[in-house]
């Protein structure tokens, strides 16, 4: 790779503080004995206490983990069979279509698909509260694990799967066989995707939430509302820390199999 | 009927919007040999594969396996295996796991897999290779691992589709006498898809050669390669001097101006047929003792021969392969034997060209 001219690199580092700073100048504060954001009177750790001594918070924590998980699972398998069949859509107008149709969901915003589910679940009376919002995460993970899945399955040979039929596999064969295990790394990458939209999904949870259940990101919102409490920041602290180490372990994860494909196992 | 393995009934395929790309095609094929379709490409013999192998079924016309009826029974209860062309080895699973796929399907016992797996990997030259991945493997030995993939599950019929035409030259030629030693070795019936005619000449016991969607001549490929029946087929294969000519009588043929002895017969008189020369067969020789006289045009240098291009006095090319130098722009003289001359009538069918062969008895069966 070319090497980064100095300006460039004062650059880059400059953009990245930009980025960074606000979610530093909150984690700094986190440990500020002083009560405020504006002066720091020393270091304490009472507003992790705090958190964790929290119940409500720690359920909410728990829900946000369980809801993140669940969809995330659902719409990887729901999504993986879209994306199979999309691929094997013979008519390719209608392939096209149903692409188009996935893709529009991905760049709708986030607000019109809460208000509309909120509609949805009124109308046929479901009731607000952990099954709204699971059947709400699973819907806006679908298309993004179908998007995240569908290059792979575009690059597999369609002689695989004539050689996979040609040595006697059935359909479940050549899909349990053949498809799941060499689009695997597309599998893998919707899931982690779709987990951490779910995680930090916000505007279609405030809107299908209700009798009292409640995700992370509801729940900051309406503290930070309620008055500013440094156990959000010491809560957001935690958080950043978690996602970095999520982020972190996936990219090793991907680094292992990339190896195992370029230089094979021993 | 008991040696019968593969028959097809006027079988026709259409896809969608296009032309046939097989018409109306017959044909049966033994147990235990190599056969060859060549053709060049979207002529249609990737598809008989295809429909062999039950990819596809047939828009018209029946397949038949073993004296049964095949078109509605899927690829994976067929008792045939496939080596592609790209070798389709699966990449997430290694080379034993790739060979072992079949017969993990059939579920068979961990015990008989390893067994056979091994066998068959020693078939091909590939011991000790189990546990590599596929990425780690040659274009060569992917090819040896698509091989062992198929006969590991001891299919009665392998269908080859243009299995080495992702190989070096050299390795080519290697792995057409492997190819050929592990048929006769294993005794299954080969059928080999190509467009390459000397593969097919090396290695089949008999050959299909097509064009567009038919089947123009099949033969073994000495018959092929001596006796073709049209332009194509002669043009096709090998190289050829096929010019236009005039039967005078039984035993006599004229062309280029001149009258020449030949070993045909049973043609009308005075019919237009084309003639055929190959190039191996002109010698190069003195004006007066040639029995015809050329200009030399060009010359190549082609290692085993020289590749001398001439033109006659009427401006018909002939090609000529000889060990011997000629001078360009000399006037040389070609001599060749009366059974040189093969002799094609237009527009012949297989059936009776084959007759009229016959026909010649004994005297062209020395040929």
């Amino acid at each position: 790779m070319e090497k980064l001219s100095k300006k460039a690199k004062v650059y880059l580092a400059l953009v990245f503080f930009i980025l960074y700073a606000p979610i530093f100048y909150l984690i700094f504060y986190s440990f500020n004995s002083g009560g405020t954001m504006s002066n720091f009177d020393g270091f304490t750790m009472e507003h992790y206490a705090a958190v964790f001594n929290d119940t409500r918070l720690l359920i909410i924590l728990m829900n946000t983990v369980i809801i993140a998980l669940l969809s995330s699972l659902i719409s990887t398998a729901i999504g993986v069979l879209g994306a199979i069949g999309i691929v094997f859509l013979r008519n390719r107008k209608m392939r096209n279509a149903v692409l188009s149709l996935n893709n529009i969901l991905i760049v709708s915003p986030d607000v019109i698909i809460g208000a509309s589910f909120l509609i949805l679940f009124t109308m046929i009376g479901v009731k607000l509260g952990f099954a709204s919002v699971l059947i709400s995460h699973i819907a806006f993970s679908i298309p993004i694990v179908v998007i995240m899945v569908l290059p792979k399955l575009q690059e597999m040979s369609s002689t695989l799967i004539d050689a996979a039929a040609d040595l006697g596999a059935t359909k479940r064969d050549i899909l349990t066989r053949v498809i799941i295990p060499y689009i695997k790394p597309g599998i893998f990458a919707g899931f982690f995707l779709a987990l951490t939209y779910s995680l930090d999904d916000f505007a279609v949870t405030f809107f299908v939430t209700g009798n009292g259940f409640s995700t992370l990101s509801v729940e900051i919102y309406s503290m930070a509302r309620a008055g500013i409490t440094l156990t959000i920041n010491a809560l957001s602290a935690l958080i950043f820390v978690i996602t970095l180490g999520l982020v972190v372990g996936y990219y090793f994860f991907n680094q292992r199999a990339r190896n195992s494909i370029g230089t094979g196992g021993h | 009927m008991d040696t019968s393995i593969i028959r097809f009934e006027n079988v026709s395929q259409i896809y969608d919007g296009a032309g046939p790309v097989l018409n109306d095609v017959s044909f049966e094929l033994e147990k235990g040999k190599f056969y060859t379709l060549l053709g060049p490409s979207g002529c249609g013999k990737t598809t008989i594969l295809r429909l062999i192998a039950g990819f596809i079924t047939p828009t018209k016309g029946d397949v038949y396996i073993e004296g049964k009826k095949v078109n509605n029974i899927p690829a994976n209860e067929r008792q045939v295996n496939t080596v592609f062309q790209d070798y389709a080895l699966f990449p997430h699973l290694n080379v034993f796991e790739n060979v072992a796929f079949g017969l993990r399907i059939k579920k068979l016992k961990k015990a008989e897999v390893e067994r056979r797996v091994k066998e068959a990997l020693e078939f091909v030259n590939l011991k000790g290779y189990e546990n590599r991945e596929i990425s780690e493997m040659s274009g060569g030995q992917r090819q040896r691992v698509a091989i062992a993939r198929a006969i590991v599950n001891d299919p009665e019929v392998i269908l080859l589709d243009e299995p080495l035409s992702a190989l070096d030259l050299k390795l080519r030629t290697e792995m057409q006498y492997e190819l050929r030693e592990l048929q006769q070795r294993l005794g299954k019936t080969f059928i080999f898809v190509t467009h390459d005619q000397e593969e097919a000449l090396a290695m089949s016991d008999e050959i299909f050669v097509m064009k567009a969607g038919e089947i123009q001549q099949s033969g073994t490929p000495m018959d092929i390669y001596d006796e073709p029946i049209n332009r194509f087929v002669a043009d096709f294969i090998g190289e050829s001097n096929i010019v236009a000519g005039e039967m005078i009588e039984d035993y006599r043929v004229r062309f280029a101006n001149k009258e020449f002895e030949c070993v045909d017969q049973g043609l009308n008189p005075n019919e237009q047929v084309e003639i055929v020369i190959r190039p191996e067969d002109l010698e190069i020789t003195s004006v007066s003792q040639g029995k015809m006289a050329v200009t030399v045009d060009t010359q190549l240098f082609r290692g085993v021969h020289f590749e001398i291009s001439t033109i006659d006095e009427v401006g018909n090319e002939w090609l000529v392969h000889s060990t011997k130098k000629a001078e360009v722009g000399s006037l040389i003289g070609l001599d060749f034997d009366p059974e040189a001359i093969h002799v094609m009538r237009l527009n012949e069918s297989e059936e009776a060209f084959d007759a009229r062969l016959e026909s010649y008895g004994a005297e062209a069966d020395e040929k």
